[in-house]
């Protein structure tokens, strides 16, 4: 999976590259967003072209997070669509991660820290 | 030409490619389904725009089950269009009889509760009010009844076969329902604690628009059912690693969930597919109350003001902890305040005092399913036994303390709902003394009865026209929406012209039936004998074999010599859940005796014994209008209320019955004097089982009821060695043997009573006259006020 990746202010926005984000794809994108994880440690996760997302896709967005909390790094999710968000809340991820509607707002709340 | 006509020749041409004469009988009912839907789309449209403009509250009836039956003549008469629409089905050379009869029934229920959700639609509509229902669209409807050598046999109904005319998919509307997964215990970002539910499976919910239109056609509500679908044609995931049968599996697993209606309205629990239908029910519904919610408000407090939740039954109470979870999950609020909004717009109505038919689920399953609901019912129990006394602690706990533990679905309905009602005034009363006595100790406020109805529109206008007619040409129309109104009649009842066309009125409509009943069940019925008539679900408390054994009786006396006083037809009609082993052999044993008697020479003037296969909505309209008796003989204290009781005496059946659920009032309404009434009360049935039950001492104390025993008990009509089991158990819940004597004697008294018909037209006017209590309208205008708050918009 080739996950597109812009580098302002240190922060690394990273364009998910599917319009469906699960159990056939999601392992494929755990490994490719691995060094991107490694490399930052303040990502953004633009969801903008995410329409589907099952509990494997979550469940590898939760790993991202986990893996970065671990190193005192963050990540925000910006870009939703209402069914994408509808799932989150549905299963409390909501409260879990830091999420904007548009991408900018992210990167200014990474800014005001 | 019509603008009807030219509809209908447009559909059949751009719907259905082809040109009207060129049409199969089945298309052409779909081709005028297309143009009435038209006019229904319009009405919907408008009563959208109306409710909007008002703000008004609405209510959403979650039932597991929709009893809807044909819906062609229905749409036709509530739109007013029937006349419009046979006139230009004539231009086309078409009857429209004949594509009424084609239409396949939405049987998408089991029997009452199901068919009482329906005319709850069908008199929200035409009372003007925001009121929807929300189902499941199986896929598969209650099995068709055959009969084989006497024994039911069962054959899918694929009702959605060829897709249904009057549903509209709403695909940009489904929703995702999660099943399964674990809950993982974490915090949020601001170290708030955070359940979070993980590696679940997820269900799309594709809901299915049917349109309600009320009479007079001013409001069209809706119906919507859900379909499930996966969320992917395949688990790519599983497909990648090269098992394709195993993706497919899935998506068919997925699928599965709305695919079939469990033909048992007894006991279900422990079958994971009925959970997941459950919740998938609840889910979709509880996903677009939300949505429709918030297209309008933002605060939550505020829900109840505009929204109102009826469970019909048990089967959709885990509404009360997906509310719940919705509210405390998803939107955030307190556990206090979302509890205090889940109470004040959840009621629930109960449906049967049976212990057997009170839905529990076992934990380790429910955890299985729904994890996260489990958790939110324990909270939920927590809670609530802090605040009860520890002696009742046992018995209203969410949670019986069984192996394994199970989840009492009732006691949470009552715990979260704010209303608790049951369907008839004995119903309500025996939920508050025998089934819920410590719930009614707690809160006596949240108890009240609302007795059933049923709707005239389809069961008096629709299904009997020419009395319709009759009584129209005789007190007006307005009794089609204000039942009340046919108190007018009475004045009529000892008109002997009136009396006469009552009379000629009847004997048609038991003509039509007399062919059916040739036509299914090869018996030649008699139009002028009486029809003696019970139609209904096959369960022993119900009591068929109370009227086998009169029917028996009768025979009996028959070769003694006793003339019988009246000749009659006995109308059998109603399915058995397959898995019930006794309902079976009682089909089979009233074939056994219709085989013996329909075949004796002997009985050939006096006695035919009829059962009509496949008993459902649309043969009713049928059978009732038809019935001179109605047999409503269950053992006291154990139907809920009946609604086959209300449409018979509607359509002027006198009622034999025990004084058992709604029969109670109807015998206030109708007058002693104008229905037959016989055997134990409830108090009297407690008494008895209490005492201990010996069945032996009835049969020893009456000739007759030895003689019948010993004659079920023989050969004469086949092997049923079976019957003695039931008859003499002294544990028999039903007492049949106790009540048999009593139910002799009065069906000698319906025998005298039909010899005059002077006095049985009289009796059987009084009846319809007297029937208005008994329409839905009522019933759901009480709802209205009562429970639910809202009002025609």
């Amino acid at each position: 999976m080739d996950i597109p990746v812009k580098i302002a202010d240190g922060i690394a926005i990273a364009a998910i590259p599917v319009d469906e984000l699960d159990a056939g794809n999601a392992d494929e994108f755990k490994r490719d967003i691995g060094p991107v994880l490694q490399a930052h440690s303040k990502i953004i996760f633009d969801l903008t072209r995410l329409t589907f997302i099952d509990s494997s896709g979550l469940g590898a967005m939760l790993s991202s997070l986990r893996q970065l909390s671990a190193r005192g790094g963050d990540l925000k999710l910006c870009g939703m669509s209402k069914q994408v968000r509808d799932l989150f809340e549905l299963v409390r991820m909501h409260r879990i991660f830091d999420i904007y509607a548009a991408c900018q707002e992210a990167v200014k709340a990474f800014q005001a820290k | 030409m019509s603008d009807f006509e030219n509809s209908i020749r447009r559909h059949a041409r751009y719907a259905l490619g082809q040109e009207w004469s060129e049409l199969s009988l089945n298309e052409r009912f779909r081709a005028v389904a297309l143009a009435v839907r038209n006019r229904l789309i319009d009405g919907r449209i408008a009563t959208e725009q109306r409710d909007q403009r008002a703000g008004a509250k609405r209510l959403y009836y979650l039932s597991i089950e929709f009893l809807i039956g044909q819906s062609l003549a229905n749409n036709l008469v509530n739109l007013g269009m029937r006349e419009e629409c046979r006139a230009a089905l004539r231009n086309l050379g078409c009857e429209l009889e004949e594509l009424e009869a084609v239409e396949p029934d939405a049987a998408l229920g089991n029997g009452g509760l199901g068919r009482l959700a329906a005319c709850y639609l069908d008199s929200l509509a035409t009372l003007g009010m925001p009121g929807f229902g929300y189902g499941i669209n199986y896929e598969y409807g209650l099995f068709k009844q055959e009969i084989d050598d006497g024994y039911q046999r069962e054959k899918p109904e694929n009702w959605l076969a060829e897709s249904s005319p009057w549903q509209m998919e709403r695909p940009e509307e489904a929703c995702a329902v999660p099943v399964y997964g674990r809950v993982e215990r974490s915090v949020d970002r601001h170290g708030g604690y955070n359940p979070m539910w993980l590696g679940w499976r997820l269900l799309i919910g594709v809901p299915h628009d049917m349109l309600i239109p009320g009479y007079g056609g001013r409001t069209v509500n809706y119906l919507r059912l859900y379909s499930a679908r996966s969320s992917h044609d395949f688990d790519m995931g599983i497909f990648n690693d090269g098992d394709y049968f195993k993706a497919v599996q899935q998506k068919i697993a997925s699928e599965t969930i709305s695919m079939v209606l469990y033909p048992s309205d007894a006991v279900v629990a422990g079958h994971e597919l009925r959970l997941l239908q459950e919740y998938f029910l609840v889910a979709c519904t509880l996903r677009d109350i939300i949505r429709r919610f918030e297209q309008n408000h933002a605060d939550f407090r505020d829900f109840s003001q505009h929204v109102a939740i009826q469970m019909n039954d048990t089967h959709p109470s885990l509404a009360v902890a997906e509310l719940m979870r919705i509210l405390v999950d998803e939107k955030n609020i307190d556990w206090e305040e979302a509890w205090e909004t889940t109470l004040a717009t959840l009621a629930f109505t109960n449906h049967t005092i049976l212990p057997e038919a009170l839905e529990k689920w076992p934990v380790p399953l429910l955890e299985h399913v729904l994890p996260r609901h489990l958790e939110i019912i324990y909270e939920i129990n927590r809670r609530l036994l802090e605040k009860v006394e520890p002696a009742r602690a046992p018995r209203v706990s969410l949670i019986e303390e069984s192996s394994p533990q199970q989840v009492r679905m009732a006691n949470l309905a009552v715990v979260g709902s704010h209303s608790i009602n049951g369907v008839a005034r004995l119903h309500t009363e025996l939920l508050k003394t025998v089934l819920f006595p410590d719930f009614y100790h707690l809160w006596p406020g949240r108890f009240n009865n609302k007795t059933n109805g049923v709707t005239p529109r389809r069961w008096l206008l629709e299904a009997n026209p020419e009395l319709s007619q009759l009584i129209s040409s005789t007190i007006g129309e307005e009794w089609v929406t204000a039942l009340d109104r046919l108190r007018g009649l009475e004045k009529h009842a000892d008109d002997s012209a009136f009396q006469a066309e009552f009379r000629r009125i009847k004997r048609a409509n038991k003509e039509r039936l007399a062919r059916v009943i040739g036509e299914t069940s090869r018996v030649a019925a008699d139009p002028d004998s009486l029809f003696d008539v019970q139609a209904k679900r096959i369960h022993a408390y119900k009591r068929q074999l109370l009227n086998v054994m009169h029917i028996v009786h009768e025979y009996l006396s028959l070769l003694d010599g006793r003339t019988p006083a009246v000749a009659r037809t006995y109308v059998l009609a109603g399915k058995a859940a397959p898995g019930y082993w006794l309902a079976k052999q009682i089909i089979k044993l009233i074939h056994d005796v219709g085989r013996v008697i329909n075949g004796d020479g002997r009985a050939q003037k006096w006695m035919k014994v009829a059962f009509i296969p496949d008993y459902r909505v649309s043969l009713a309209e049928k059978i009732i209008p038809a019935a001179d008796l109605s047999e409503q003989i269950s053992t006291a204290g154990t139907e809920a209320s009946g609604t086959g009781n209300m449409k018979m005496a509607m359509n002027g059946a006198l009622t034999l019955g025990t004084l058992d659920g709604a029969n109670i009032e109807i015998r206030e309404e109708v007058g002693a004097e104008n229905m037959f009434t016989f055997g134990l009360d409830t108090a009297e049935v407690q008494a008895l089982r209490r005492g201990g039950y010996h069945p032996r001492e009835f049969y020893e104390g009456d000739a007759r009821v030895k003689r019948v025993a010993d004659a079920l008990g023989s050969n004469l009509f086949g092997a049923s060695e079976w019957i003695h089991g039931i008859l003499f158990d002294e544990q028999d819940p039903f007492v049949v043997l106790a009540d048999l004597a009593a139910y002799l004697d009065a069906q000698d008294r319906v025998s005298q009573a039909f010899e005059d018909p002077a006095q049985w037209s009289r009796k059987a006017i009084l009846n319809v006259a007297r029937m208005g209590k008994f329409s839905s309208d009522r019933a759901v205008r009480e709802y209205a006020r009562d429970i639910w708050n809202i009002d025609p918009a």
